[in-house]
């Protein structure tokens, strides 16, 4: 459990825009989706899309907005979103195919979650500027696209 | 701002509120009168707020118990709509949970009895960090299909007087079932508050999603 309290800032603030970056670059950005409905309140536990569990506290005048950054270390920083995480599942042909949908998805800073045989892709974009970015490799049938949700 | 140190956790921390809703004797001042004690045993600091209607009748109850310090419960005059306190307007609440958090430095937690509604009430977000709501047994088994705002949008559904169910016919794990899936898989826990039976697992979950102490 990581114990948080407060909004230190909004991730776009642009005091934070360096170190956010190079997180960015090292996958320490971990994002905790909250459901409109629980936006309002003041204490709340939930885990974020790289699976950190998180105990959160605000003073109660303090109101979390979409985008608030919650903690930031040399490690990660833990961003706040409204709504749900849209995610993308996809399926290699064969072992040639995940080898590049692996390289792809690594060079592209895909934001990803292994289950099982399939790569779950975390979108922070509409649906189809990913896909654009391998258009070849699902056109040959060489990736399949799961589902998204 | 030191780059090491981005994190405010260490700010001091106000009680968490916790709010208890649902229709007329369905057993929430006996829900509370079991969570006190099963909240002191644990170690966890408590006050109690309640609201009635025109009278302090909950609050009288809960302050003669003997569970817990009278000092330490408030009441809190609800009028003719007992939602109206914890939803649209809850300023009269917000300042006796503030009061009780001044009075009581150290609490650690709040627990905020609704006045008897209907089950179209809610609690505002701005009053309780967490609510449950209580319904009974003997209410019907179809309370939850009805989907009342109560029943989906609380935290935590409670349903209460399941001693009863032999009584009254209603096949238990049903409604369970049925209320589960209606609250797309949030937590619906079962309670006997005459016996004491099923408030561990309440105590359980408030450690967790708002005391943070597991
Ligand atoms: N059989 C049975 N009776 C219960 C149980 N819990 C509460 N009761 C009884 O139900 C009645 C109402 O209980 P209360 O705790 O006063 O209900 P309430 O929801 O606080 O009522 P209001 O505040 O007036 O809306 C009382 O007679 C309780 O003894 C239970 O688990 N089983
Ligand atoms: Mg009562």
């Amino acid at each position: 459990m990581l114990r948080l309290h407060g909004i230190m800032g909004r991730a776009d603030d642009r005091a934070y825009a360096r170190q956010l970056h190079a997180l960015e670059h090292r996958g320490g950005i971990e994002l905790l989706f909250v459901p409109p409905a629980d936006a309002g309140r003041k204490r709340f536990r939930l885990t974020t899309d790289r699976g950190t569990d998180c105990a959160v506290s605000l003073d109660r005048d303090e109101e979390l907005v979409d985008g608030a950054l919650l903690h930031l270390d040399a490690d990660r920083a833990i961003i706040v979103r409204f709504g749900e995480q849209q995610v993308w599942r996809l399926k290699a042909r064969d072992d040639a195919s995940a080898l590049k949908l692996g390289w792809h998805a690594g060079n592209l800073h895909w934001r990803v979650r292994f289950e099982g045989d399939h790569l779950v892709v975390l979108l922070d974009a509409p649906i189809d500027t990913y896909r654009a970015r391998i258009r070849p490799l699902l056109d040959a049938g060489e990736v399949v696209e799961r589902d998204h949700v | 701002m030191s780059r090491l140190a981005l994190t405010r956790a260490d700010e001091p921390m106000t009680a968490a509120r916790v709010g208890i809703g649902g229709p007329v004797g369905s057993g929430k001042t006996a829900l509370v009168e079991r969570l006190i004690p099963a909240l002191q045993t644990r170690g966890i600091d408590i006050a109690v707020i309640t609201n009635d209607l025109v009278t302090a009748e909950d609050a009288e109850r809960v302050r003669r118990s003997g569970l817990i310090d009278p000092e330490r419960v408030s009441a809190v005059e609800a009028g003719a709509c007992p939602h109206t306190v914890i939803r649209e307007d809850p300023t009269l609440n917000i300042e006796a949970a503030d009061e009780l958090e001044r009075r009581f430095p150290g609490v650690e937690l709040i627990l905020l009895e609704s006045g008897g509604d209907n089950l179209a009430s809610t609690f505002s977000r701005d009053l309780t960090d967490f609510w449950m709501f209580v319904i009974d047994v003997a209410g019907g088994d179809d309370i939850p299909r009805k989907r009342g705002p109560g029943v989906i949008r609380a935290d935590l559904l409670v349903i209460n007087k399941v001693d009863l169910a032999p009584h009254v016919g209603v096949d238990l794990g049903r409604m369970q079932r049925e209320a589960t899936e209606v609250r797309g898989g949030r937590p619906v826990l079962l309670t006997n508050c005459r016996r004491g039976e099923g408030i561990e697992a309440i105590v359980d979950l408030l450690e967790r999603e708002v005391l943070f102490r597991k």
